[in-house]
């Protein structure tokens, strides 16, 4: 199998008195949009800036079709970045900023403009190619950005958070356009961000990070469905985790008590539990189904409205399990109909063994 | 030398950094440290048949030391430097916290703007105006006369010098101590009205001690520059008596006693580097005990 | 309150005092270099500008005017180059001996000048460098540059720091991005620079005084001037000094204050 694009072998970056990365493997294919997600401070942007060049890792190595690209410098690399800054050049105009790459490599002033010219008219900004970037909004600075990394014609594109600064309603028309250029220019793009649902959107796949070190890499499904460990199953989101304790094993059904009961999920044969093993029950918020009866059995609990979120035709509400944990269920709005005002109300919640993830305490 | 932007260490990104780093540090060696150092060794040196002649005699300082018209100068431009530094403080005070506290934006934009000028414009033709000023026949004794007052000796005097100094030193006191006063947190000011402090007792309790830095460095630049101006004394007080840049332009200027100057000099930059210390640790101490 | 109002405008009346003592010698010069009479006295002699004519008539001033105007310019390019270089340096590097690097910038004009010019005599002449316009030159350099590096440091620091990156990024090396994107984004600060240096050399007599033998330049022609005689020729030189020194601090503070389109400043939204 011929070497992926980007290759990140090993890679470890210490600073003076802290280390920001241990030890990443990595490896990204042509052509696929890959976000590196996690919490501030995860080490994600460290990660984005050795690609760059911007960082030299400590140890391990980076390699571009094959070639380590450790000891390149910056200005020598074909890996444009979109900031999150923007780090447009305020005393340039629009078409000035989107040339500046090609200045750089030295091709005449006439070519450099047709050059530029179609990305202007491709993101949509072509009208304002003598106006100053201060003059622009939000919207159409980030295109400016996305125009002048684009505009060498780059085989990866790096991206820094660069949606965080727009308002939500063009945040979400952005996602779409970005990824719908991306699959046009059949380019990889290697997204930074640590907003979960920006990831989802757009990625192909995820790799999620947290204190430095990678902490699990997939399509957002895998990730979404079967999260490799506690801290992405938090911070994925929209699950409910309870603590508890193995009881049995048989027919392939997993036993496990919790303070709120038995719960049952699908025996993993990798994670090989053993009865008395404290694992973490997975339940996905939207896979809980609501009723007004009351609770029996297994798989099924009991608690208290405290709040409804109303997103779209979805609405999340929170239920108070009554031993201090909150649960909360994603479903659809119409579903909610026939149980009438909920706020204060005790409701059950009950779902299949097949969609119980159980984690591995360690 | 390690860039902060990137950690690559090639050949020509050095190269790049040398280069930048480079001419300020030579520049000021070659010729402000190598020209205080050579201060040093030409002190040591000595004047045979009117010629500046290396060689390595303690004269010139044993010299200098025991004349009792030094000792007495020495004195009197410390205390001549400590009595402005001193005026300059009080009067700007009223003025940086006028300006801190109760000038619009737009007053302090045009007070600031004007303030930062007269340190750079010629301090020599305005302490010489001050003497068309001053004089017994000068425009201010002339006004005092046309109501029978006067007239005032008002140069070759105290009076004279310190004007004189205060026209080299006040603006940039006013300003430092507005810059200090204004970087006083509004809040603890409010907080101590709050708490019934009168405006007065706010003054003294509250705002002099969050600002005592820069009113200590304020204090502090108005000292050093009055130690060490020549023009005030030497035209507004007439040379007469002299302070220690008189002397050592005097021996500079009429005969070729370069080691003698060199010991003033040296004498002069000792002192100032105490002083500064000395204010300094004042001012950052007290801060440094209470957190 | 009726009384904070009194209360804020004796304050203001006390600022305007103060101001009237710090201008009052500039005005003074001004009206006397008119003034038709020897000695400046009231009555005012009359209007008259043969004091300008005279000085403009002397050889010696003529001389000196020429000589300001060399040092003043070549000592603020250099001063600016130089000071350009090492606010870029501070601006970007973290190394050891830092607080060396700016004490060594900074303290020449903590130090008074009658000091630094006994100094700058005592080895410029050793060097054999003394007595003529670059030795005024390199001494005025030595003054003046941390004035320079001051504002462009200044500058530095409204910059996005990404911006820099983004041009190597982009494919500039080094020196590139220093000539497409510092030098471009500190211009408002180098002008600023240049002309505040060149009113600290137009104006500086003690460190001339010493170093620049027979070449005097305007500054030490004053000086010189008023240690010989009395003659409102002095007022009409100062009052032209004025408003040389004047105009290139305030082109100093307008162009440093002045924001061109999207500095950069609040708009990293």
């Amino acid at each position: 199998m011929a070497e992926p694009l980007l290759v990140l072998d090993g890679v470890v970056k210490r600073y003076d008195d802290h280390t920001a990365v241990h030890k990443i493997d990595l490896e990204i294919a042509a052509g696929e949009f890959i976000a590196l997600m996690g919490p501030s401070g995860c080490g994600k942007t460290t990660t984005l800036r050795m690609i760059a060049g911007l960082e030299a890792p400590s140890e391990g190595e980076i390699r571009l079709r094959g070639r380590r690209m450790n000891d390149v410098a910056p200005w020598e690399r074909d890996t444009p970045l979109v900031w999150q800054s923007l780090a447009l050049f305020p005393f340039m105009s629009v078409l000035k900023n989107v040339e500046f790459g090609l200045k750089m490599r030295n091709i005449p002033a006439a070519e450099r403009t047709k050059k530029a010219m179609p990305w202007l008219e491709r993101v949509g900004i072509a009208k304002y190619r003598d106006r100053k970037v201060d003059q622009l909004s939000g919207g159409e600075r980030q295109r400016v950005a996305l125009a002048r990394a684009l505009v060498t014609e780059p085989e990866i594109l790096l991206l820094d958070e660069p949606l965080s600064a727009l308002d939500a309603h063009l945040v979400i028309r952005m996602q779409a356009e970005l990824k719908q250029l991306q699959q046009q220019l059949g380019i990889t793009f290697c997204y930074v961000t640590h907003s979960q649902s920006e990831a989802f959107a757009m990625a192909d796949r995820v790799a999620i990070m947290a204190e430095g070190r990678l902490q699990q890499v997939g399509p957002p499904r895998e990730v979404y469905r079967a999260p490799a460990n506690r801290f992405v199953a938090e911070f994925v989101g929209a699950n409910n985790l309870l603590s508890g304790k193995v009881k049995s094993i048989a027919q392939g059904i997993v036993m496990v008590e919790t303070a709120a009961g038995i719960m049952r999920a699908r025996e993993n044969p990798l994670l090989a539990l053993l009865p008395g093993d404290a694992v973490t029950v997975v339940v996905s918020a939207d896979r809980a189904v609501v009723s007004d009866s009351t609770a029996d059995g297994e798989n099924s609990l009991a608690g208290t409205v405290i709040g409804e979120q109303f997103v779209g035709a979805f609405v999340t509400l929170h239920l108070d399990l009554g031993d201090g944990s909150t649960f909360r269920a994603q479903l659809q709005q119409h579903a909610l109909e026939p149980l009438g005002q909920v706020r204060g109300k005790r409701l059950s919640l009950r779902w299949k063994p097949e969609h119980t993830v159980l984690l591995k305490d360690k | 030398m390690s860039a902060s932007g990137t950690t690559n260490t090639t050949r020509r990104s050095s190269l790049f950094a040398w280069a930048l780093a480079l001419p300020m540090p030579v520049w000021q060696t070659l010729f402000f440290v190598a020209a205080l150092l050579f201060l040093v060794v030409m002190s040591f040196w000595s004047v045979q048949n009117f010629r500046v002649t290396p060689d390595f005699t303690f004269d010139n300082w044993a010299k200098i030391y025991s004349a009792g018209y030094f000792r007495v100068t020495y004195v009197r431009t410390v205390l001549y430097a400590l009595l402005a530094a001193t005026l300059a403080s009080l009067i700007a005070f009223p003025c940086a916290y006028g300006l801190a506290f109760k000038a619009s934006p737009l007053m302090r934009r045009i007070v600031v703007a004007s303030l930062i000028m007269p340190y750079f414009t010629s301090y020599l033709v305005r302490a010489n105006s001050w003497k068309i000023l001053l004089t017994d026949q000068g425009v201010i004794n002339s006004v005092l006369g046309t109501v029978g007052l006067g007239p005032l000796p008002m140069t070759s005097n105290l009076f004279a010098v310190m004007i004189g100094y205060l026209t080299l030193i006040l603006p940039i006191v006013i300003l430092l101590q507005y810059f200090s006063l204004a970087n006083v947190d509004r809040r603890l000011i409010e907080a101590a009205h709050n708490l019934r402090c009168g405006r007065v007792r706010t003054v003294f309790q509250v705002i002099i001690p969050s600002a005592r830095t820069g009113l200590i460095l304020a204090a502090t630049f108005a000292f050093i520059l009055s130690f060490g101006d020549f023009v005030s004394p030497s035209f507004l007080g007439n040379n007469k008596p002299p302070t220690l840049s008189v002397l050592m332009v005097d021996a500079v200027k009429s005969g070729s006693q370069w080691p003698r100057a060199a010991v003033v000099a040296l004498t002069m930059v000792a002192t100032l580097l105490l002083v500064a210390f000395l204010a300094m640790n004042f001012a950052y101490g007290e801060k440094r005990k209470r957190s | 309150m009726k009384a904070d109002r009194i209360i804020s405008l004796a304050f203001k009346a006390y600022i305007w005092l103060a101001l009237l003592f710090v201008f009052a010698p500039i005005l003074t010069s001004f009206v006397f270099s008119f003034d038709a009479n020897k000695f400046a006295a009231i009555p005012w002699g009359g209007f008259s500008t043969k004091w300008y004519a005279e000085a403009f008539g002397d050889p010696e001033v003529a001389k000196s005017l020429r000589n300001t105007v060399i040092v003043a310019l070549s000592s603020s390019i250099l001063a600016t180059l130089i000071g350009f270089t090492a606010a870029y340096t501070d601006y970007r590097y973290d190394f050891f001996g830092k607080k060396v690097y700016l004490a060594l910038a900074f303290i020449p004009p903590t130090i008074p000048v009658i000091i630094l010019g006994v100094a700058m005599l005592v080895l410029l002449g050793r060097i054999g460098l003394s007595g003529q316009l670059h030795s005024v030159i390199i001494a005025h350099v030595v003054y003046s540059l941390p004035f320079a590096m001051a504002l462009i440091r200044l500058r530095l620091s409204q910059m996005n720091k990404d911006l820099e990156a983004a041009a190597w990024n982009l494919g500039a090396s080094q020196w590139r991005a220093l000539k497409e994107i510092i030098i471009p984004f500190c211009l408002p600060a180098i002008f600023s620079a240049l002309f505040l240096t060149m009113a600290v050399s137009f104006d500086e007599y003690a460190i001339a005084w010493f170093v620049s033998g027979f070449n005097e330049t305007l500054p030490v022609r004053i000086l010189i001037l008023l240690q010989r005689e009395v003659s409102p020729k002095v007022n009409a030189i100062g009052s032209l000094v004025f408003i040389v020194s004047m105009t290139l601090v305030m082109l100093a503070q307008i162009v440093f204050l002045m924001r061109e389109p999207g500095s950069g400043k609040g708009k990293r939204i």
